[in-house]
């Protein structure tokens, strides 16, 4: 287990994705730790101080691991950063196929017609010629 | 492994899994590029929460619960967290200022 610092650690994860991207996957997890053995811990909180805790963040291609923790102050700009990778690196998901076609016959069928709910879109399309009539000729 | 369907439902039994023991409770992601899935895992050795997809929406809610459990984390369970914008409202020391927006 490599332990980086946070940039790094940024580094190594989008090399991992990079990797990744034929076959393999890229494990990420989370965890709140103090970083200290329990023996520690509890000489700590015996001697009445506040355990400083921290976010463990380990990442692995399954082959290689790393590792780094993300302090309370880094962790708005860690954050950030993790979300700039995965949304770059995540294309495989697929897209709203269904929502796509609905969207493309609705607008074929309602260019000059008010909102309308979906399912009124089937009877729309039969009406559309009578409205149309209907509206030229006051 | 239980798989929960509802993302919303999976978001809140995951922080109170997390609440409830924070000292073991992980959030565990995997994603396979090769096959286009995304899973997402929440234990605590005892109780386990799964969720799985390979809809490019549901990683983008998956970067609000990243930031949840970030926020979680990093400031401890007993922080406040607004409904997913990651903003708490427990009153902070006064961080070094970065110029950030206030």
């Amino acid at each position: 287990m490599v332990r980086l610092q946070l940039d790094p650690f940024l580094n190594e994860l989008t090399s991992m994705f990079e990797h990744t991207t034929e076959k393999g996957s890229v494990w990420v997890t989370l965890k709140h730790s103090s970083d200290k053995s329990k023996v520690q811990r509890n000489k700590i909180t015996t001697a009445g101080k506040e355990l400083e805790y921290k976010c463990l963040v380990r990442a692995t291609d399954g082959k290689k691991n790393i590792s780094t923790l993300v302090g309370t102050k880094d962790h708005q700009r860690f954050q950030a950063s993790y979300a700039t990778i995965l949304k770059a690196r995540m294309t495989s998901l697929k897209k709203r196929e269904k929502k796509d076609k609905r969207k493309a016959a609705d607008v074929v069928v309602d260019k000059k017609l008010p909102k309308t709910t979906k399912a009124m879109d089937v009877d729309k399309k039969q009406q559309v010629p009578v409205k149309r009539s209907s509206t030229a000729n006051p | 492994m239980v798989y929960i369907v509802p993302w919303d439902d999976f978001v809140e039994r995951c922080v109170q899994l997390f609440r409830a023991s924070p000292q073991n409770t992980r959030y565990v992601m995997k994603y396979r590029h090769s096959d286009g899935k995304l899973v997402l895992k929440v234990t605590d050795d005892k109780e386990c929460l799964k969720f799985k997809t390979d809809q490019a929406q549901d990683a983008k809610k998956m970067e609000k619960l990243n930031n949840i459990f970030f926020t979680l984390m990093a400031r401890g369970p007993e922080t406040d967290i607004t409904e997913v914008t990651g903003k708490e409202q427990t009153a902070q020391p006064a961080k070094r200022g970065r110029g950030r927006k206030q």
